[in-house]
């Protein structure tokens, strides 16, 4: 049993902290934990291409992808560090860098391997990407999706709609999930992987902005929009089963990129609290703001903990399932405890725009306090981690 | 990153489930809960023979030079299996300091006999208030001779009636700062002058009000420092809460394992009541909060093992793991239904230790404050 860092890791950490100090602006107020999402697109391409010199973008992939063939560990603490200093552009859009590479990685062929991953690795915009999995009528019972691809000679022709699909408006590429096969007896049988040009004719992308007026979501309509045989990924009809192997890469960074973020909002809010006068003394000085804040304490510690747990397993070899669905959940309850007991200490001024000059925090309350409903959603809600977990680790009975 | 411990600590921990599982069953534990001592002297001399009580003393003191980490393996059994008995009092709370701030004279007599099983010890800190503050502390012991006499009383000391010795921490000095003028003393409990009398509790749990009227102590019974005691008092706190959260992890698991069978045992509306969803998300959060008692923890237990200051892993542990060992025991009783409120369930015997547990060196509130020092504020 060892929970220090080694050498490599340490060095990292202070290579990162150099790298955002330089080339962040400093009044930056952060990327959004929620979504990581910057408002500035050609700042965020050009942090990409920076990272991508740094050898940082892609740095788990191999070598010959462009990667530095770095160890889970390294991984995990770059993508807590990036996150702690709110560097945009780590993620090449919403799946890019996460589950879009590693996939193509494993089950690509050596022809989208050669044309995609460099456009990944390089932090050009080109290798920006969005995913198409949810839709109106498929969300947490993702397996019911009706988009369909049909094969019309070397073409898939879709049509259908996708919903929530985050970044679509910037994103060159989609990562797009459909159904191949009506008349499969199962539904989860008959998916298909698809690797789909966003610029392609007959797709529309419509805004779909969230209730704080931000647009990150979008709806996707495809209309006989055309995608060449080629761009399937892995076996035809196999798509869910590859499906679940993407989840469990987009999974893996939930833990580091909350524990990361979230240490960080931590700190700022605790110098405010020593930095503000309330009610005749420091803020941080009323037993109330104290023992909030050390309940924050230990939550970054135990998000964090559960990071560095999960990336131990898959140096043992082991596929963490519940683990996933264990951060993805304490992440979100992390960040529903924060926000709410943040807000509650900045009083009246949580309410300030993040832009304002009333606003307090770098106004990351605010961004939190909105945001994180959003985030309890994606990627799966409270009600399936748990079930997910109740199933794979407690042995109970399948529930829906 | 090792989350993994060793194929030692494996096995030390399948020994001790296996010893106590024969050795202390539940109805032993029931059995003792209403026994005129509340523990088991046999028990007591068998975990001896395996070597538990000196199981972190160098050899020359009888014991086997495991680690902290060892001991915590230990001790997350013994707090799976609920074992009634004076270790904590005697291994966390006085022999750890013994082993650190004592003379080679005093650890050459005291510290064999603990390994040894054939004494007792416990730890008597806290008085009216219940509080760790340094300011509560008023037991007061006066020089005369070559004694010190103590006047005063402790309460809550677990294990007075069965303890050969307590280690008692008085007021040699008042000053400004009042974590100065705190002294540690050995107290032989059948010295002339020492009353004590039992605080019936929840859990069955032996803890007592220890009053000292006169009680007279030479001067060599001095653990440590005159005066600077409160070093010794950090560190016996920090140790002894580490620990404390083991037993509070092993019981937290083992109120997960036996809900989570029920739940798949237990049949209504003909399907085990673990098919609804309202059932297993209730033992989902209960998983989350068992793993999240086991990490903190076992980083706390290794930077004290590596000798680093760890006072805020120590208390952002302890605090979690007391808040949540009662949650989950809340949800565990609730997840059991009726049956979960009977005497003759398991369930209860973990759920009354929860308050003792959570007191045992710095509830929640204290530690949380600690935290708040430790992050700056």
């Amino acid at each position: 049993m060892d929970f220090k860092l080694g050498e490599k890791e340490k060095v990292l950490i202070d290579e990162i902290a150099k790298f955002a100090k330089q080339e962040l602006p400093p009044d930056w107020k952060g990327t959004q934990l929620i979504d990581q999402e910057c408002t500035d697109f050609d700042f965020e391409v050009s942090m990409s291409k920076k990272l991508a010199q740094k050898g940082w973008l892609v740095m788990s992939w191999p070598k010959e992808y462009g990667g530095q063939g770095a160890s889970h560990l390294e991984q995990t603490v770059y993508e807590m560090e990036v996150s702690y200093w709110g560097i945009p552009g780590a993620w090449m859009g919403i799946s890019g860098i996460q589950w879009v590479g590693p996939v193509l990685i494993m089950l690509g062929t050596d022809q989208q391997k050669k044309k995609y991953l460099p456009m990944i690795a390089s932090g050009d915009k080109d290798g920006y990407w969005c995913t198409g999995y949810s839709e109106p009528n498929a969300g947490s019972d993702l397996a019911s999706m009706q988009t369909r691809a049909l094969r019309q000679g070397d073409h898939y022709v879709i049509n259908g709609q996708k919903v929530w699909t985050s970044f679509a408006h910037n994103a060159r590429w989609c990562w797009l999930m459909a159904r191949t096969d009506p008349n499969a007896p199962k539904k989860h049988r008959g998916l298909s992987l698809l690797i789909v040009d966003m610029k392609s004719p007959g797709i529309t992308i419509r805004p779909l902005p969230n209730y704080y007026g931000r647009h990150h979501f979008n709806e996707v309509f495809f209309d006989n929009a055309k995608v060449p045989v080629e761009n399937l990924v892995g076996e035809e009809n196999r798509g869910w089963y590859h499906l679940m192997q993407a989840l469990a890469f987009e999974r893996r960074s939930v833990g580091p990129i909350i524990a990361g973020g979230f240490r960080r909002m931590v700190e700022d809010l605790a110098q405010y609290c020593k930095e503000t006068t309330y009610e005749g003394k420091p803020l941080c000085q009323h037993p109330i703001v104290r023992q909030k804040l050390a309940e924050m304490a230990i939550d970054v510690e135990t998000i964090k903990m559960f990071a560095f747990q999960f990336t131990w397993r898959l140096t043992q070899g082991a596929i963490p399932v519940y683990e996933a669905s264990r951060n993805k959940l304490t992440g979100d309850e992390i960040m529903r405890r924060f926000a709410t007991s943040a807000a509650e200490i900045l009083g009246a001024y949580s309410q300030a725009d993040p832009n304002s000059k009333f606003a307090r925090v770098r106004g990351r309350i605010q961004g939190a306090y909105l945001g994180f409903p959003g985030n309890m959603i994606a990627a799966g809600t409270a009600e399936v981690e748990k079930s997910i977990m109740a199933q794979f680790r407690l042995g109970l009975p399948k529930s829906y | 990153m090792d989350f993994g411990f060793s194929e030692q600590q494996e096995m030390l921990r399948t020994m001790a489930r296996d010893f106590l599982a024969k050795e202390c069953p539940k109805a032993k534990v029931r059995e003792l809960d209403k026994d005129e001592l509340g523990y088991s002297p046999k028990m007591w001399s068998n975990m001896a023979e395996l070597g538990w009580q000196g199981l972190v003393f160098p050899e020359e003191y009888s014991g086997t030079e495991a680690s902290f980490v060892d001991l915590l393996v230990l001790m997350e059994e013994m707090g799976r299996n609920i074992t009634p008995g004076p270790f904590f009092s005697t291994v966390a709370l006085c022999a750890l300091p013994l082993l650190k701030f004592g003379t080679k004279k005093q650890k050459a007599e005291y510290l064999p006999d603990i390994a040894n099983g054939k004494a007792i010890w416990t730890f008597a800190f806290t008085e009216q208030s219940a509080s760790y503050k340094p300011s509560e502390l008023t037991l007061s012991a006066t020089i005369e001779g070559d004694d010190y006499i103590l006047n005063g009383e402790k309460l809550f000391v677990a294990d007075a009636h069965i303890a050969n010795y307590l280690l008692v921490v008085a007021r040699t000095a008042k000053s400004k700062n009042p974590e100065d003028g705190v002294t540690f003393f050995v107290v032989d409990s059948k010295a002339p002058g020492l009353k004590i009398e039992r605080i019936p509790t929840m859990a069955g749990d032996r803890q007592f009000q220890v009053v000292f009227n006169k009680v007279k102590v030479p001067k060599i019974n001095i653990l440590g420092t005159l005066n600077k005691g409160w070093e010794i008092v950090n560190f016996t706190l920090q140790r002894a809460a580490a620990l404390k959260c083991a037993e509070i992890s092993g019981a937290c698991q083992a109120v997960l394992d036996m809900t989570s069978a029920y739940a798949k045992e237990r049949i209504q509306f003909d399907r085990p009541i673990g098919t609804f969803q309202a059932v297993q998300h209730k033992l989902a959060d209960m998983l989350i909060d068992v793993e999240a008692i086991q990490y903190l923890l076992y980083q706390a237990a290794c930077s004290i093992a590596d000798g680093e200051p760890s006072q805020l892993q120590i208390s952002i542990a302890k605090a979690k793991a007391s808040e949540a060992y009662q949650n989950i025991c809340i949800d565990g009783i609730t997840a059991h239904g009726a049956i979960g409120f009977t005497y003759d369930h398991d369930i209860g015997l973990y759920y009354r230790r929860v308050r003792a547990a959570e007191f045992a060196a710095g509830n929640v509130d204290m530690h949380k404050e600690i935290i708040a020092v430790e992050m700056g504020l």
